[in-house]
């Protein structure tokens, strides 16, 4: 059913990157191995606030915390108990997705900025108990040096595991935006009134996305702990959080794969925008209120209507295209 | 634990809650006419802070000194708001709440780093005037004399902003635009300048929020990311647009604060959070009425 | 099948509903009428589940259904279609309808099937017997104003309704588009055995079409009869001041 699911074009344009990307490291600097690391990590964490985000007309405001968690059961477990690594790994996902079912529970009998507000409050709260539990969590300084198993500590290593999983996260994701539930919860964002009009649960939907969507923030966190061996609250910051929000809105958050290319540019950009100055937070500020003003659809977004603006009279499978994306 | 430490603790906690609600104030007020809930707001309150400094410190850090700052400071920032306003926000207006959102993140991330440049990352200082300094008995209980200027300002400023919305046509216009703008247009007055005072209005509270501010903390750039998120929560549980919201949501917070040094010093800033939320879970649009 | 006894809702000092009472029985076409303002929509609303009524009891096949969510009445077989187009803009006609029959297989929450491939002769058939199957690619938001109050009454009917209420189907259409709708809506409650109710304005539509009229004046129900006699009731002339058409 994948012919279906997807053009053959788009097919083959993920195969070519996937393999371009697997022969990266037998020939890259080790500097380029670990920013792409970095940009698949952040990728996954934007690509999973979309599914709420975009996909679900969800005021996330503060994702952030799931991905936090994430890391922070990690490190936790990795460094106060003798359990084996890959159980603090799988453990990760399913503390944050219970961090979004109780969070998630609380805010879904509000709309719109009630509920990210509520959010942030919630949020906000699990952060100020990383920060102030000093004596569990390390406080301000976070937890390092996060034992690892060998050869996960490489920077080969690391980018493949990440890559691996990176890759069947986006993968599942896809699916499942194209499933019956991706189709209601998109029904949802565009008129929830409707849908429960229709027999749809809408609470219980919203809950259940935003469960999701933490459990994929959550597995963003692990990797993350993977990759720097170590956390700090600052992951669970509602700034971050708003980042997040930030790269969705850049690559183009109705489209599936705008927030990858907006976590890309972000990371990117930071990377290089650090070695000439001191304020890469200015630079992205002045991105964000341009991206406002002149590209409110976000990159990807914006390549779509050039493409559908090329096209003459609406075809029907083109039109079908875009609504499917 | 001695009665009268936990009234002065109270007290202190009361004379922060009134700077929270000078700027809360300016958010809310922002919110109810604009409905652009202005993320920067808490950067504003940081430029009055560091403005302050610099004018305090021209005039060496006299009582003279603070009280210039605590005049001028304010009309910087407002100086400042309306660049913004007239420059990039008025043309956003029309454009959905979530844009708006993440317009003024941007501003914010802009501002800061603004801040870093201008400023540095230094700590800094202001002294506070000498009528100011020190402490005061009264009926037993040791009170900061700055806690008690604080504790007559912030009526003050409410009933100003009362006045202000209730009394003045600038005022009544304001709460008719943000109810109907188009109407409000039709009759010939020039909507677009209302808005900009009131974003003005507003931002110049923050500013004067970050000047009172600056004598009783080191004043430092990570003063607007507490700040605005407090101001915002307060804003919510108060009532969107609802200035006496915002004292309330203010003097709870400052109280919840006061109370969790108390009892549970290290965890002491999250009892405000806990607050909040039991006042979301409770009543979701707030304790007040809002204004829209 | 549906009864609705005696109900009240009030909205801060305003009373919208003030003792209201229907009857609609199985496979008849009601109709509700009455001037502006006079709580028709407001008594919609009750029915399925948007507001709970502050007193009085609306029952469903006997069972009661006051105060249910909106998701549950919808799950006991009545479907709504608004007055205004309340459709899903971003999606296509197909998906609009698609949505609706996934939720009434209870396939809303499958994430493990591509949803192109479910539910397809289900959809057709709806979009078929709407006239919009040719337009099943286009993108909702699209469709002119007509095309998109009949996709209204299709995406209701992919919950397999038992009962189909419509608010003001006609509103602001023009004649054919009024013929039309008017003829699905017959042909819906002859071929598929749907329920009908419906409130309208015109008084045409509603004398030639429905078999039960309910007359509804400051909330409360006048009369409920057939056509002939809302026609001669005295108080219905007195509540019409002999103009019918809004």
């Amino acid at each position: 059913m994948v012919k279906a699911l997807v053009e053959p074009r788009w097919l083959v344009a993920t195969g070519v990157i996937l393999i371009g990307l697997l022969l990266i490291p037998f020939g890259a600097p080790l500097f380029y191995i670990y920013i792409l690391s970095v940009i698949f990590v952040t990728a996954l964490l934007a690509m999973s606030l979309n599914l709420v985000l975009g996909y679900g007309g969800i005021y996330q405001f503060h994702h952030a915390v799931f991905y936090g968690v994430g890391a922070y059961t990690v490190a936790l477990i990795l460094t106060r108990t003798s359990l084996p690594w890959w159980v603090a790994l799988l453990a990760g996902p399913f503390v944050a997705a219970a961090t979004g079912l109780i969070i998630g529970w609380f805010c879904v009998r509000l709309t719109k900025l009630y509920f990210g507000m509520l959010q942030i409050s919630l949020g906000s709260l699990v952060w100020i108990i990383v920060y102030r539990w000093y004596d569990v969590t390390g406080g301000d300084n976070g937890i390092h040096d996060i034992p690892m198993p060998e050869w996960l500590t490489t920077f080969q290593g690391a980018y493949y595991f990440i890559l691996a999983v990176v890759a069947v996260c986006v993968g599942l994701m896809f699916l499942l935006i194209k499933s019956p539930f991706g189709a209601t919860l998109q029904a949802i964002r565009d008129n929830p009134q409707r849908c429960e009009a229709i027999g749809i649960n809408v609470r219980h939907h919203k809950l259940i996305a935003i469960v999701i969507a933490a459990f994929f923030g959550g597995v963003a966190g692990v990797l993350f702990a993977t990759l720097e061996r170590s956390v700090f609250p600052g992951l669970l910051f509602w700034v971050l959080s708003l980042e997040i929000l930030v790269m969705c809105l850049l690559g183009g958050w109705f489209t599936f794969a705008g927030p990858l290319l907006g976590a890309a540019i972000v990371v990117a950009l930071r990377t290089v925008a650090s070695r000439y100055t001191d304020y890469w937070t200015m630079v992205l500020g002045i991105i964000l209120i341009l991206l406002i003003f002149f590209l409110p659809e976000g990159v990807m977004g914006f390549i779509q209507e050039r493409a559908a603006a090329k096209r003459t009279a609406p075809h029907p499978q083109r039109v079908e295209e875009r609504s499917g994306s | 634990m001695d009665p009268s430490a936990v009234i002065s603790l109270l007290l202190v906690g009361l004379a922060r809650a009134m700077i929270l609600f000078i700027v809360s104030a300016g958010l809310t007020f922002v919110l109810g006419v604009l409905r652009v809930p202005n993320v920067a707001h808490g950067s504003l309150y940081m430029i009055g802070a560091f403005v302050a400094f610099t004018i305090a410190t021209a005039f060496g850090q006299s009582s003279a000194g603070f009280w210039f700052a605590l005049i001028l400071a304010p009309l910087v920032v407002a100086a400042v708001a309306l660049i913004i306003e007239r420059g990039l926000l008025s043309h956003l207006y029309q454009r959905e709440h979530l844009m708006l959102i993440l317009f003024t993140f941007g501003l914010m991330l802009i501002l800061n780093d603004l801040v870093k440049l201008i400023w540095g990352a230094e700590y800094r200082s202001v002294t506070p005037p000498e009528i100011l300094d020190g402490a005061v008995t009264l009926f037993g209980f040791n009170i900061p004399r700055y806690s008690l200027f604080l504790l007559f300002v912030g009526p003050l400023v409410a009933v100003g902003l009362w006045f202000l919305s209730n009394k003045t046509r600038l005022g009544k216009i304001a709460r008719a635009a943000s109810v109907d703008r188009e109407m409000v247009g039709v009759l010939g007055i020039n909507v677009s300048w209302v808005f900009a005072a009131a974003f003005v209005i507003g931002c110049a509270l923050a500013g004067l929020g970050g000047a009172l501010v600056a004598p009783t903390t080191s004043i430092s750039l990570g003063m607007d990311l507490t700040i605005i998120i407090e101001s915002f929560l307060i804003v919510i549980i108060g009532g969107l647009g609802n200035t006496w919201g915002a004292l309330i949501g203010s003097i709870l917070f400052g109280v919840s604060q006061s109370l969790g040094l108390l009892f549970f010093p290290q965890f002491a800033i999250a009892f405000p959070y806990a607050v909040v939320v039991i006042v979301l879970l409770l009543r979701p649009r707030g304790l007040l009425r809002s204004a829209w | 099948m549906l009864r609705v006894e005696n109900v009240v809702k009030s909205f801060d000092d305003f009373t919208a509903v003030n003792g209201a009472q229907l009857t609609v029985a199985d496979g008849a076409l009601v109709a509700v009428i009455g001037p502006n303002g006079a709580g028709k929509t407001t008594l919609f609303n009750l029915i399925i589940g948007l507001f709970k009524p502050d007193r009085g009891k609306i029952t469903f096949d006997d069972k009661d259904i006051t105060g249910l969510p909106p998701y549950e009445i919808c799950r006991r077989g009545i479907a709504r279609a608004f007055q205004i187009a309340n459709i899903f803009p971003r999606l296509s006609v197909f998906e609009n309808v698609q949505v609706a029959v996934f939720a009434q297989q209870r396939q809303s929450r499958n994430f493990l099937q591509p949803a192109h491939t479910l539910a397809r002769a289900e959809t057709n058939a709806i979009l078929e017997s709407a006239g919009l199957q040719h337009k099943a690619r286009h993108i909702a938001s699209a469709l002119s104003h007509g095309d998109q109050r009949i996709l209204e009454i299709a995406i209701a009917l992919g919950s397999q309704p038992r009962l189909l209420i419509l608010d003001e189907p006609t509103a602001g259409m023009s004649p054919e588009e009024t013929a039309t709708t008017m003829s699905l809506v017959k042909q819906l409650a002859q071929t598929r055995g749907i329920t009908i109710l419906f409130c309208e304005h015109d008084m045409d539509i509603v004398f030639s079409v429905a078999q039960s009229i309910m007359v509804m004046r400051h909330g409360q129900t006048i009369i409920q009869g057939t056509p002939e006699q809302v026609r001669q009731n005295r108080q219905v002339q007195e509540a019409y001041l002999g103009g019918a058409d809004a």
